[in-house]
């Protein structure tokens, strides 16, 4: 109280000006609630050889409630340790970062994982699988995480797979199962590590679609690491394009295709001059010979 | 002939070759029964013991079951304590490959000074004898967890106990088991050992009161059983292995 009044008096103008007329900040700051901030975070590791490696550098992010963010990036400019930070995996050494305003986590209740390969427990059944996270938070599974977990697998199109052990299913049912465990606790946030990465195309193409639908019926904010440009288009509000070594941010890219989106989008033309940009970004832009040929 | 048959037959067939090979040279070459036994001596001697051959085979099963229990309920939890806190594996995984490192049939009869003449000392020796692989195999099975089911337990907020019975424990099953399967036939031999120093009964007992009796083929027919034993105990944890943990076989070929 004492300093904002203390401000006012030293400078009247600027604060009641600020709100009325120039959006000076982008348009979804303005409207929206962040969940997730990175301000600063940077990532040293300690080679064998005593030489250190920054795998991530003053990385500053801010993504709002509901919104689809996509890294993309050249491999090994660490979009994978922006994740484990998030997902409380690996430490920053420098900066900070918040998630919901606070730094506590309740297991898959807040923040949920889907990694590259499915890593499903092949001692347990997929609707086990499923309910995973709730019998570690929990210590056990009621008659409604059950059904939710159900429900679940209905969702991704695993419902008669409930009682299949996981290496009964091909590797893209094994990661529908894992994106189904992903939202078993509603998690307000899910972070996704190349889910799809490891899948063939059409199986891809299929789940990309299922994710953009999952998405509108649950509303999570979605963080999503991708290798593939057109991959974050089609699915991303917004790219955050990263530099290799020292991971940095260096680009962040508004995608306005209107939703929802669906194969159809992919025709439009905005959408090849959202892919070339991005591409533009992680190769720096073609010569005129290269164009031309 | 199926498959499953021929791996039957085959074996008996080359087994029963083989005994009758023996006989007939025993019998040819006249060798003295206390220098090589005919398989027909040993079945006779076998025979002659009757009903003493079961009751002492009993008490050595009895041995090797409760000191194999014991080394399992010591061997596992000590093998997840080693592998998972490295102070703790700092500490004592010197020790115990030192203690392992005795051979037990030299502080066997040690062992019977302090401990008395019952069953308490041969349990200790047998528990000795066969904790190790199985601690060794669980600590291998703990380490090799693969670090993305750690990381998913990790995100799902599981605490280290969580962590070794939701993930790792189960993903050592496999190896826990080639531990058991080494351990139960050491198991056997430790059996042997512990009734050779201190015993009044149980075939390890028979097998040295038959030899100072120069009753050859009753040792021999004691020795044979236990290699049955051996087997069949053997085959029991495979059983066990497969019944309880199919999961954590491979893709079986051929079965
Ligand atoms: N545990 C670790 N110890 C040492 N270096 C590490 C470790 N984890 C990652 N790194 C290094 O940090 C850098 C960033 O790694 P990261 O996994 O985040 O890259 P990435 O962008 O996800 O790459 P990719 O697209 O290939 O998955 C890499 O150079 C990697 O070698
Ligand atoms: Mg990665």
């Amino acid at each position: 109280m004492k300093s904002a009044a203390s401000a006012a008096s030293v400078v009247p103008m600027s604060t009641p000006e600020a709100p009325a007329g120039q959006p000076a900040t982008p348009e979804p700051d303005s409207r929206r609630e962040a969940i997730i901030e990175l301000s600063h975070t940077g990532v040293t590791f300690e080679t064998r050889k005593g030489n250190d490696l920054v795998a991530l550098d003053d990385f500053n992010l801010t993504i709002y409630r509901e919104e689809i963010v996509s890294l993309v990036g050249p491999s090994g400019c660490g979009k994978s340790t922006v994740l484990r930070i998030l997902a409380g995996l690996q430490k920053p050494t420098t900066g900070d970062f918040w998630i919901g305003g606070g730094k506590t986590r309740q297991g898959f209740s807040e923040v949920a994982i889907v990694f590259q390969r499915p890593t499903l427990l092949p001692w347990r059944n997929v609707l086990d699988n499923v309910l995973y996270p709730a019998r570690v938070l929990k210590g056990r599974a009621d008659k409604d995480d059950r059904d939710r977990a159900r429900a679940l697998l209905a969702l991704v199109g695993l419902e008669e797979m409930a009682d299949r052990m996981p290496h009964e299913l091909s590797g893209g049912m094994q990661q529908r199962a894992s994106i189904a465990r992903s939202l078993i606790l509603d998690p307000k946030i899910l972070l996704m590590d190349e889910p799809f990465g490891a899948l063939d195309a059409l199986t891809r193409e299929d789940l990309q679609l299922d994710l953009l639908e999952i998405h509108e019926r649950t509303r999570k904010t979605i963080l999503l690491v991708t290798h593939s440009i057109s991959e974050a288009v089609l699915l991303s509000d917004r790219v955050a394009v990263m530099s290799a070594r020292p991971g940095r941010l260096q680009d962040l890219i508004t995608v306005d295709i209107p939703k929802p989106r669906g194969p159809d989008s992919t025709a439009r033309p905005d959408f090849h001059t959202y892919s070339q940009r991005i591409r533009d970004d992680i190769f720096g832009p073609r010569t005129k010979r290269d164009r031309a040929q | 002939m199926t498959p499953a048959l021929r791996k039957i037959i085959l074996p008996v067939a080359t087994f029963l070759a083989f005994l009758g090979v023996w006989q007939f040279l025993s019998y040819a070459m006249e060798i003295p029964i206390y220098l090589l036994p005919s398989p027909v001596d040993i079945f006779h001697g076998g025979t002659r013991l009757g009903m003493t051959m079961l009751t002492n085979t009993g008490e050595t099963l009895k041995t090797i079951l409760i000191g194999f229990a014991c080394a399992c309920l010591v061997g596992i939890p000590l093998g997840v304590l080693v592998s998972v806190n490295r102070t703790v594996s700092e500490m004592i995984y010197p020790l115990i490959v030192f203690l392992n490192a005795i051979p037990i049939i030299a502080i066997a009869p040690i062992l019977v000074v302090i401990f008395g003449t019952d069953m308490t000392t041969r349990l200790i020796i047998v528990t000795l004898t066969c904790f190790f692989p199985i601690m060794v195999a669980t600590a291998s099975g703990i380490l090799d967890t693969p670090s993305e089911m750690l990381d998913l337990a990790r995100v799902a907020g599981a605490s280290t106990m969580t962590e070794i019975l939701t993930v790792r424990l189960p993903h050592a099953v496999t190896f826990i088991f080639s531990g058991l399967r080494i351990g139960v036939t050491v198991a056997v031999v430790g059996a042997v050992v512990a009734e050779f120093v201190n015993a009044n009964k149980g075939l390890g007992f028979l097998v040295t009161s038959s030899t100072a009796q120069f009753a050859i083929p009753t040792a021999t027919a004691c020795v044979v059983m236990l290699a049955i034993v051996s087997v069949l105990l053997y085959e029991a944890v495979n059983w066990i292995h497969r019944g309880f943990f199919g999961w954590s076989i491979k893709s079986n070929v051929g079965d």
